[in-house]
């Protein structure tokens, strides 16, 4: 069952000497166990070497067999052994709590230690894949932690409080369960009713967070107020918890957080003594626990009081100057996913700010320019939100002060800024509008602002036009887009055109073509700005293909806008223009079609013309058509990738399709590549279309062997599909038997079958006598009379020459281009069927002993007819 | 609470950008592919994932060219935790990504709570654990002070396989790397009955020695402008180093504030703190202090670790700046005048480590002509010709008021840096300073209260310190840029 590669891998972590090399194979074993064991036998078979690698392996290395462990939890995990209470995992479970408890000191140095160190840690890892793993091993877990004085007691906590969670979660789930259960469990698996937990491993439920605050509901276990075992055990975890590593003590707290809420015997007031502790930490993690607690218990475990302070403090922690960023940034993200005792609103991903949190304090965040633009903008965020809720657009401090935060980037961003300013500007300014759009007097002015920054720099065209899409978004009611569009049109279009650049006008127009997709935008002064731009040098006798379609694109716009009837003239000017003196002959003919088209269609016809040509499929063929539409480029001109084959070659008769992605292909090129170097490479072929519909297209692949050996071969294709974009697709491998290369005696067809005759047994004298170049072999087996004539005339037809048995038996010739041949002499002796054969290419014996064996097979033969009886 | 993978990644300001390192968490992927359901994005191939990291953080190639998928102006909190947007419509979420010079540190948080839409970041803890996880590492790199080089790395990166065997062998982060290791030799800890903490890696053997410095930092924005406040902010951070012996000694500093020192707020303890006096914590930045609030003594019992640790850290809001300061340009043709004055306050110690001023220049040609006058101290112009550098010494004159006055020609031939903020007569002084055995606040350590609870006569050392950061005296002559704090009242 093991693949090749699996079995080359463990040969060679036994027999590597060296301890980093034997380290390093362990790699892919620890991090791909899924492409290594995908199957579950592959996986306890790969987990038995290991183990029996870990038995032998000299206590002395410690980190091998330390990495072993890990390794052998991977594969076991991850190929779902564990899941299932495999033998093997049964045994390495055994193992881990051996050498988990061996506490023996070995060698006296501490590396033994590391050992179960990883052990506990393995085992704790196998608990939370596999939950209800260790429930029956709570007592003795529980044991060893309190034992342990060594650092261990770390790693056992963790065990300890992940099997208890798991076991008491368990219990949740059954009916009827109670003190008395619960009781038995902390007990010990002395208890008979106590089966081995099969948990479902494969239920999310069982390995998610229970820590889902007052409106989510966690399973409970009915214990009452009786539960002194579970109590001393959670005080005795909390009391130890200072002595952990910060991450092992969020970790813990995680853990009791769930357990003491599944049981509601248990006040959340044990947690008390720990509070102050973990209010004052200087760690992330710690307080972010805390904070995950409030989530639990709210009010049950937080007065007002804490409340207040803790989101004070939260305030505090988001500016902290001793913080690092990033710190600083989750804090501000906890402040508006804030645990409130009462919440109001219930949705658990929406932003809200705590009720508590007022501008006053918000002040402390107030963002400004000397901010990361990470920073800037979690905090612009944060006072928007503080400044809506405070009513400020009724006129405040607050929002001019943003404003004017606002005005200082946009006049950072002209002073010429670095990409990340102007996108944190432009996010910003979105920010802005979607809480204070309808504040007239900030919002006008920031798009007049907006106006003049583009004239100073029209590169940024695509920040704008992205600022107008997404407002026009997400604020539907407002005009807003449009009146920038409008100012931004009549900027353009006011500007005194004498120093225009070519960069700035394909800017413009790019521009100018979004603000004729406004209905509520006249197009006239575009369009006088058009055929200003032609009379001036910059155009006129123009040949740049990009610009005249920058043109065309706002010409297209034009031609469907709802005042098109009052612009006729000025358009069929520019078109006009356009077509006869434009200095590119695809810009010409495209122009000429629009004129043609706005002066001989009807309005309707024209917009649905252009309209059905935008939506359909044509347009995208042409690389002109792409670039009218500009947007989509990248779309239209990247190749796609298929996540499955959707097409094959077959070679007979077409076999039923895989559901269909696609109705039809077009322009389909495939591409061969070969795997070796039997065969001359193979040119692309070409279909023209492909349709569910219609019978496939027969495709002719001459292949040109170079030596007749069987092959594969690679397929990919390259088509287009209906609508109108690229697809790469693997195809299934073309694969070339053997058979496949033979061909008849290559004699002229008017030959007589004697002269064919006589030319096999001329060449079976020369092989005979020169066995130097000839190679001469024998096959045989048994075969009836009628299964050798079946068989003669399925496979050997065409190369038979004789078609009656000569005294020693039917002549077969087969020729394998570029310059083999093979001949066969196949005669019955007794029971037994012989086929004697002669090759001037002895590479080809182990091939043609491969087909003799495939066509006589006991499966080929029951196609031919009946059983043969026996070969040899 | 644990990791799905993790990555370490160098690169040259986004050019020659590699894995260097990259580690999958194979059985919390298993875990992760159960949780997600069907909605589980697999982790993409190292070198995909660091061509989508770099564009995400503005390092690509495409660096000037607008990047639809990166520079939508929709937004979306984007840090700590990234947003990568993997082929098709899947994003892979949430990637933290922490970035200090040619490094960059990735990690793939498990994402626990299975939901339709996207959980809060606040309610993953494997957030906060990777983020401290990150920083641990980071630091790790970095450890040889500071600065990088390719060596330095891959001795590092080549040690990285072993130490997460012991601080994240699966997954699940368990501490962080040590940095900084004891002073002393320790011995491993043998039988005793008291538990050892998991921070500690022995026991000190010898003379029990406490180390505890208070160092603040003070910043400042100057505007010179009777319509802007000037703002300042002081914190101070307390750092310990301690030979004690014993599995779990118990050693107590206390802060102590002079008489009308101003309260120590925001204060922020190490995890090896015991107990808290709740109004210790209750003093808090955002209130206004008034005369009774709590104003110490400060005291932090504890346990501490073997290396060297910062026990706390605070703010305080002392009354004056240090050094108030006055910068005034006037643009002559091609050159400006410039006139600065620097006062010390009487309440500071005249006696500084250093003291240096340093006046930038953008967006102008470089200097040619510079003929300033100071009264105190020495003007020197750096080698770039784009910037004085005024250093005052050890000691400010009896008046503790310094000048400079003169006039700066930019006659350069060449340009000099180019600043977005700096534009105009927007200009700025930066103070850099350091003053030995003193704070603002007042805050200090004295000897006699450390207590320590052993055999042996500790020897007990204390220092004070006052340095500055981001101390700047804007122009007052051309617009400065805003800051908070001025707008509520």
């Amino acid at each position: 069952e093991l693949t090749l590669i699996l079995k080359v891998f463990l040969a060679l972590v036994l027999l590597t000497l060296s301890g980093s090399l034997q380290v390093l194979l362990l790699v892919p074993l620890c991090e791909h166990p899924f492409l290594l064991c995908s199957s579950e036998s592959a996986g306890e078979e790969t987990a038995l070497d290991l183990m029996s690698v870990f038995l032998q392996c000299p206590p002395r290395s410690q980190q091998f067999r330390c990495h072993l462990l890990v390794a052998l939890t991977s594969v076991l995990i991850c190929s779902s052994c564990a899941g299932s209470r495999s033998r093997a995992s049964l045994d390495f479970l055994d193992l881990l709590l051996q050498v988990a408890q061996d506490t023996s000191d070995h060698h006296g140095d501490s590396s033994p230690l590391c050992l179960r160190n990883t052990a506990a840690e393995c085992l704790r890892e196998m608990e939370a894949s596999c939950p209800g793993l260790l429930s029956q091993r709570l007592e003795l877990l529980g044991g060893l932690r309190q034992q342990e004085t060594s650092r261990l007691h770390q790693a056992y906590a963790g065990l300890q409080v992940l099997v208890l969670r798991n076991a008491v979660l368990h219990l949740t789930k059954e009916s009827g369960a109670g003190a008395a259960q619960l009781k038995a469990l902390l007990g010990g698996p002395s208890c008979a009713d106590q089966d081995v937990f099969q948990m479902d491993a494969n239920d999310p439920a069982v390995q998610a967070s229970l820590v889902l605050g007052p409106m989510g509901r966690v399973p409970t276990l009915p214990t009452g107020p009786d539960c002194k075992e579970l109590r001393s055990i959670l005080s005795s975890l909390l009391e130890e918890s200072y002595l952990l590593s910060p991450l092992c003590q969020a970790a813990l707290l995680h853990r009791l957080i769930e357990v003491v809420a599944m049981a509601p015997g248990i006040p959340p007031a044990i947690f008390r003594a720990q509070l102050l502790r973990l209010l004052g930490t200087n760690q992330v993690a710690l307080l972010h626990v805390t904070l995950l607690m409030k989530c639990a218990f709210t009010d049950s475990l937080f007065s007002a009081e804490d409340e207040a302070f803790l989101l004070k403090r939260l305030l505090v922690l988001s500016q902290h100057p001793v913080l690092s960023a990033s710190e600083r940034l989750f804090y501000m993200d906890c402040i508006l996913h804030f645990p409130e005792n009462r919440p109001i609103s219930c949705g658990d991903s929406d932003e809200a700010l705590p009720v508590l949190l007022t501008p006053q304090l918000a002040s402390i965040l107030l963002p400004t320019v000397l901010n990361d633009s990470a920073t800037l903008l979690a905090r612009l965020h944060l006072q928007a939100l503080v400044f809506l809720e405070d009513g400020e657009e009724e006129g405040g401090g607050g929002l001019a002060y943003i404003y004017d935060l606002l005005g200082a980037l946009l006049h950072m961003v002209d002073r010429g800024g670095s990409r990340d300013l102007v996108v944190t500007f432009f996010r910003a300014a979105f920010l802005f509008l979607l809480y204070f759009h309808h504040v007239e007097r900030y919002s006008a002015r920031l798009s007049q602002q907006l106006c003049q920054l583009y004239l100073q720099h029209p590169l940024l065209a695509p920040h704008i036009l992205n600022l107008a899409d997404r407002t026009q978004d997400h604020l539907p009611e407002s005009d807003w887009a449009v009146g920038l569009l409008q100012g931004l049109q009549r900027a353009i279009t006011g500007a005194p055109g004498g120093q225009l650049t070519l960069p700035d006008l394909s800017c413009h127009l790019k521009v100018l073509s979004r603000a004729a997709e406004e209905g509520n935008i006249s197009p006239c002064s575009t369009l006088r700005f058009l055929s200003a731009v032609f009379t001036s040098s910059l155009l006129c006798s123009g040949s740049n293909w990009c610009l005249g379609n920058g043109v065309l694109g706002v010409c297209r716009r034009v031609l469907l806008h709802p005042s098109l009837d009052s612009l006729f003239g000025p358009l069929a000017d520019v078109l006009l223009h356009l077509a006869c003196n434009y200095g590119d002959s695809d810009i010409q003919d495209h122009a000429r079609l629009y004129f043609s088209l706005l002066t001989t269609l009807s309005r309707e016809k024209l917009s649905a013309v252009l309209q059905g040509a935008a939506e359909g499929q044509v347009k995208k063929r042409a690389l002109s058509c792409v670039m009218a539409e500009s947007e989509g480029l990248t779309n239209a001109l990247s190749v796609h990738q298929t996540d499955r084959a959707v097409l094959r070659l077959t070679e007979a008769g077409p076999g039923p399709l895989q559901e269909p992605l696609f109705e039809q292909l077009f322009s389909i090129r495939l591409h061969f590549r070969l795997t070796d170097h039997h065969y001359h490479p193979l040119p692309d072929a070409s279909v023209p279309l492909l349709h569910r519909q219609r019978p496939p297209p027969e495709l002719t692949l001459t292949l040109q062997p170079r030596r007749p050996h069987p092959t594969t071969i690679r397929v990919a294709a390259i088509f287009t599909a209906k609508d109108g974009l690229t697809w790469h697709s693997d195809m299934p491998d073309l694969h070339v038997a053997f058979q496949q290369t033979f061909l008849p005696l290559p004699v002229p067809s008017t030959w007589s079958r004697a002269s064919r005759v006589a030319v096999f047994e001329a060449l079976w004298e020369e092989a005979e006598s020169e066995a130097g170049v000839w190679a001469v072999s024998l096959f045989c087996c048994q075969l009836g009379e009628a299964h050798l004539k079946a068989l003669l005339q399925t496979h050997f037809l065409p190369f038979l020459l004789s078609d009656s048995s000569l005294e020693d038996g039917f002549r077969v010739l087969w020729f394998l281009p570029p310059r083999s041949h093979v001949l066969l002499k196949i005669s019955r002796e007794d029971d037994a069927t012989l086929f004697k054969m002669a090759t001037d290419d002895r590479q080809l014996l182990p091939h043609i002993n491969d087909y003799l064996l495939e066509v006589t097979s006991t499966a080929a033969i029951r196609q031919l007819g009946s059983e043969p009886e026996h070969r040899s | 609470m644990s990791l799905r993978a993790l990555w370490i990644i160098s690169h040259e300001k986004g050019e020659n950008a590699s894995v260097r390192f990259s580690r999958r968490f194979a059985t919390v992927e298993h875990r992760y592919k159960s949780l997600a359901g069907s909605s589980y994005v697999s982790v993409p191939e190292d070198s995909n994932f660091l061509q989508l990291l770099l564009t995400e953080l503005g390092l690509s190639r495409s660096n000037k060219n607008f990047v639809a998928a990166r520079d939508d102006c929709l937004y979306r909190p984007r840090s700590p935790a990234v947003e990568l947007c993997l082929d098709g419509k899947k994003t892979l979420w949430p990637v933290l990504a922490l970035s200090q010079g040619p490094l960059i540190l990735a990690c793939l948080p498990l994402v626990d709570i299975p939901s339709e839409s996207r959980p809060p970041l606040a309610s993953l803890l494997s957030v906060s654990q990777g983020l401290t996880l990150l920083a641990g590492l980071q630091a790790f790199l970095f450890s040889s002070g500071g600065k990088l080089d390719n060596e330095g790395l891959v001795a590092r990166v080549a040690a990285l396989p072993s130490l997460l065997l012991q601080i994240c062998p699966l997954g699940t982060p368990l501490d962080i790397p040590l940095v900084g290791t004891p002073a002393t030799p320790t011995v491993p800890t043998s039988a005793v009955n008291q538990k050892q903490p998991a921070w500690k890696t022995g026991l000190h053997r010898g003379r029990p020695t406490v180390n505890v410095a208070v160092v603040e930092t003070v910043r400042s924005m100057q505007f010179g402008d009777q319509s802007r406040q000037d703002l300042w902010d002081v914190y101070g951070t307390v750092t310990c180093k301690c030979e004690v012996e014993g599995v779990l000694p118990n050693v107590t500093v206390t802060l102590s504030l002079p008489h009308n020192g101003s309260p120590l707020q925001d204060i922020l303890v190490h995890p090896c703190v015991t107990s808290l006096d709740l109004s210790i914590l209750t003093a808090s930045s955002l209130d206004n202090a008034d005369g009774s609030a709590f104003s110490g003594p400060y005291k932090f019992p504890f346990s501490p670790p073997l290396e060297p640790f910062r026990l706390c850290s605070y703010t305080s809001q002392v009354p004056v700046p240090p050094i108030l300061g006055s910068y005034q340009l006037k643009e002559e043709e091609n050159s400006l005048r410039v006139n600065v004055s620097l006062k010390l306050h009487e309440s500071v110690k005249n006696s500084f480590e250093f003291c240096e001023a340093l006046l930038p220049f953008f967006n102008r040609n470089q200097m040619g002509n510079v003929d300033v006058k100071v009264s105190s101290g020495q003007v020197d112009v750096t080698k770039e010709k784009n910037r004085l550098i005024w250093a005052l010494g050890q000691k400010f004159p009896k008046s503790r008021e310094v000048t400079l006055e003169g006039k700066i020609t930019f006659s350069g031939s060449s340009q000099g840096p180019s600043d977005p903020l700096c534009t105009g007569l927007t200009a700025y002084i930066e103070l850099h300073l350091k003053v030995p055995d003193t704070t603002l606040s007042g805050c200090s350590v004295d000897q006699h209260s450390v207590q320590v609870y052993s055999s042996a006569k500790p020897k007990i050392i204390t220092s004070r310190e006052l340095q500055s950061k981001d101390y700047f005296i804007w122009n007052s002559t051309g617009p400065a840029p805003m800051s908070s704090g001025q707008m509520m009242t």
